[in-house]
């Protein structure tokens, strides 16, 4: 039987970095509610799932430490003390530690073994705070030699008398002594067996599921002692179990620790020197840095960068492996299963249809035939659909962000998230986590205000950071938005004009002076701080939205605070949409954006100078769009009242768009219009219908210009 | 058809690994994710000849699992092994306790867990 375990390596990183995801949010929520003891046994849970399953691998270094951890912890859950934000900041420095740890084990960088002892010792020194630990079992076992079990290299059989007075409970437990004496069997051969019935009570007070029996047995076995005795391990809380040598005597022989003692721990156990000189000698020992700069083939300078390097190359996650896996809602995989079972029915209908097929029943060809069709559609779209991974996991990260952030900088700082659900594929997920980093980073650092400033402006003290994601026709928007001061006008030009990015007197638009901020090189930031204001950053967030097909935009008012809305496409994405029929064409409108669909009364659609047709609902106007006219093509109906009006909403705007027909509501794969022939203004992208046909799907924002300009598509 | 075991573990990487071992010796695996799913899976006709369960876990824990299980008829005798770690030695003595026939200690390797699974199941 094949018994290596290593292939589940996989799942088990992937699991970990679930649970280490847990440890932080839940950390992080603990400081608001340091007295959630549910929260708490979660945190608690998540790093004993790790400590056990990393032993598993071999992976002691991560088990230890996180032992540490857990220690801790189990001492704030069973409430020995409390949480305070010392605490939590040990736990969550223990924590990104951790995450080195386990990404080491994975084939990383190496971690920072004195930063890992300091924080072994932080975790100690606070799990002592409460009550002194007993020694934790971290430090290597000391087990005397003479008290292990001895080797079995001795030869010869060995005669052990074994009476064992079985615990009343045997039953109960679900043991069985018919088992435990077959596994001695297994063990040797039993010379004698004696069975003493003499503790049954009275028949009255007999119960059955109890066990009253003792047995003498005589073992023969080349085994020793603890072999033998490891046969009773389960029951030796209760009856009574004497275990004696009756045959030759055994020498013990001393055992080795299987791991190699380091060259002073043998030193110090033979005597040669004395613990204490051991230490000295130890602590003179200089690191390979020191030795080289004092033999002048290196400089001190070069020393420290080289460790420089080597923190970074620490810091930075090893990204192998990473494409390997992929978790999957298992909802989505049942319904994948579902359909392939639907796909097998439909096959073996045709088949059976096959072997006696005459041309009457063509009508029930076709029918399976489309049918396999659809069942082949829906499995492509599920699969695709599993690349699909929800934004909250991106998201995720940015709590903690944004308190590490808040405290450096000393503003205080919410974070608001919203959208977490939203759906985009796994690669534009991996690929936006540097780039909405470096936009947090920005509005904690440039755009919030430092608490007295905010409190000046007669703002409230804690800023807010507010992060958003939504699908808006075929593309994802992701917004970073801050309640700070906003971008200052004046102050981007100046500053653009002194690094000679613009020359003096050139007139810009305020979106164009906004974007001078994607400049490389571009900073406004008064003095270059720890967090952001190297001039590095938002060009290249720019480059990396720009790389994946996007845009980045920013909007933005003085003294109230900056958006910045990152726009993707989605080639990939799947979208539930609305069909709709206009003439002989279909579109499709995403069902996120529809409000209601009416068939207005011939008084509330009303024509404005200058703004083309209205529609009144209840007593708001909103523009009226004809598909028909946007996109050139004939309709059915031409009078509002007999047609139909799909109100639609993005942005807190809305648009009423008029339609001859709604034909139903389906999942839809989103093509690229722009990659196959070019960017049309009021359509997102395309997508292939069940009957084959192409459709468009219709871009609300861009319908929504459209309105406003009251102009038609030039296809 | 092999016996079926049960196995309780809030980790799927460990319900995989125990499964994946036990499935190698030729028995049938039924898996749950915390005791309140074992308990249904037990009330909904899974008929194991051995539980193998962890300790900690959302929902409900092992020894609670464990004392559940010994209270329905159908399994007061079924053995129970707990996944315990080796420092954890009053859990064996809570999970005993609560019935448990015995422990596998984490970490173990596969022949370890055959060794004890064989020592409590009939083959």
């Amino acid at each position: 039987m094949s018994t290596d375990l290593s292939q589940f390596q996989d799942a088990f990183f992937e699991e970990s970095s679930e649970h280490l995801t847990t440890i932080e949010d839940g950390l992080l929520q603990l400081e608001q509610r340091p007295d959630d003891l549910d929260l708490l046994n979660r945190i608690f849970r998540a790093a004993h799932s790790i400590k056990g399953n990393s032993g598993m691998f071999g992976f002691t270094a991560v088990g230890q430490f996180t032992h540490k951890m857990e220690t801790l912890l189990d001492q704030l859950r069973n409430g020995k003390f409390s949480v305070t934000p010392e605490i939590t900041d040990i736990l969550l420095r223990s924590t990104d530690q951790l995450k080195i740890l386990i990404e080491a084990a994975r084939g990383g960088a190496a971690p920072d073994t004195d930063l890992l002892l300091q924080l072994e010792r932080e975790l100690a020194a606070a799990a002592e705070g409460g009550e002194a630990p007993g020694n934790t079992s971290s430090t290597p076992s000391q087990t005397s030699p003479a008290a292990t079990a001895v080797a079995s290299s001795t030869p010869g059989l060995h005669r052990f008398r074994i009476t064992w007075a079985a615990p009343a409970w045997l039953f109960q437990r679900g043991l069985d002594p018919v088992r435990m004496i077959g596994e001695l069997e297994d063990l040797g051969t039993i010379i004698s067996r004696t069975l003493d019935t003499s503790r049954f009570p009275a028949f009255e007070s007999l119960d059955p599921e109890s066990c009253y029996l003792t047995w003498t047995l005589e073992l023969e076995t080349p085994k020793e002692q603890a072999v033998v005795e490891g046969v009773f391990d389960f029951v030796r809380d209760g009856g009574e179990l004497t275990i004696e040598a009756s045959g030759p005597a055994i020498s013990p022989v001393v055992t080795d620790d299987s791991e190699p003692k380091p060259l002073g721990e043998i030193l110090v156990e033979s005597g040669v020197v004395s613990r204490e000189t051991l230490d000295k000698a130890l602590s003179q020992q200089k690191r390979l840095g020191e030795i080289l700069v004092e033999q002048h083939a290196a400089t001190p300078q070069q020393i420290s960068q080289a460790l420089q390097k080597q923190g970074e190359a620490a810091a930075q996650p090893k990204k192998t492996g990473d494409a390997a896996s992929i978790r999957v809602d298992t909802g989505k995989i049942d319904k994948l299963i579902n359909l392939v079972g639907e796909l097998v029915i439909t096959q073996s209908m045709l088949s059976s249809l096959g072997t006696r097929f005459d041309m009457s029943q063509l009508p029930v060809l076709v029918e399976r035939v489309a049918q396999l069709e659809r069942n082949t559609r829906e499995i492509q779209e599920r699969v695709m659909g599993i690349r699909m991974l929800p934004i909250g996991s991106t998201f995720s990260r940015f709590p903690r962000l944004v308190r590490d952030l808040s405290g450096k900088a000393g503003k205080k700082i919410q974070l608001l998230l919203s959208g977490e659900e939203t759906e985009l594929d796994k690669t534009v997920i991996e690929s936006i986590g540097d780039p909405l980093t470096h936009l947090v980073r920005n509005s904690a650092d440039h755009g919030l205000e430092p608490p007295e400033e905010r409190l000046a402006a007669g703002k409230p003290e804690l800023g807010t950071i507010r992060m958003n994601a939504f699908h808006e026709g075929g593309s994802i928007c992701i917004t970073v938005e801050d309640d700070g001061r906003g971008l200052n006008r004046d102050k981007i030009l100046a500053k653009a004009i002194k690094q000679g990015l613009i020359a003096e007197g050139e007139k810009l638009s305020d979106d164009q002076i906004n974007g001078l901020i994607f400049r490389p090189g571009f900073s406004t930031a008064d003095k270059i701080t720890d967090v952001s204001g190297r001039g590095v950053g938002m060009d290249v967030v720019k480059k990396n939205i720009e790389a994946l097909g996007g845009t980045v935009s920013i909007k933005t008012a003085l003294g109230k605070g900056t958006t910045f809305t990152l726009k993707l496409p989605l080639t990939l994405a799947i979208i539930e949409g609305m069909t709709v029929r206009v003439g002989r064409e279909s579109y499709i409108i995403p069902l996120v954006s529809i409000l209601e669909s009416i068939q207005p009364t011939a008084s509330s659609v009303k024509t404005i100078t200058g703004k083309g047709e209205v529609v009144e609902v209840r007593g708001s106007y909103h523009p009226i769009v004809r598909l028909s006219e946007a996109f050139s093509i004939e309709a059915d109906c031409q009078d509002p009242t007999k047609a139909i009006l799909v109100m639609l909403e993005t942005e807190q705007e809305r648009v009423a768009v008029m339609v001859d027909e709604l034909l139903g509501q389906q999942q839809v794969v989103i093509k690229s219009l722009e990659k196959n022939f070019r960017k049309v203004e009021g359509i997102a992208g395309a997508t292939i219908l069940g009957d084959g046909t192409v459709s468009f799907i219709l871009d609300v924002r861009g319908l929504i210009e459209l309105s406003r300009h009251g102009m038609s598509v030039a296809a | 058809m092999g016996k079926t075991v049960l196995i309780v573990d809030d980790s799927s990487t460990m319900r995989q690994m125990v499964a994946y071992t036990l499935k190698g010796a030729g028995y049938e695996i039924v898996e749950a994710g915390n005791g309140k799913e074992a308990v249904s899976k037990l009330n909904g006709g899974a008929k194991p000849a051995l539980v193998v369960t962890d300790l900690n876990m959302p929902e409900m824990d092992g020894i609670t699992l464990i004392q559940e299980i010994r209270k329905m008829p159908a399994f007061k005798f079924t053995p129970i092994l707990m996944l315990t770690t080796e420092s954890a030695d009053d859990k064996k003595k809570a999970g005993q306790a609560a019935g448990a026939t015995g422990w596998i200690v984490k970490p173990f390797n596969p022949e370890q867990m055959l060794k004890v699974v064989q020592k409590v199941l009939p083959t």
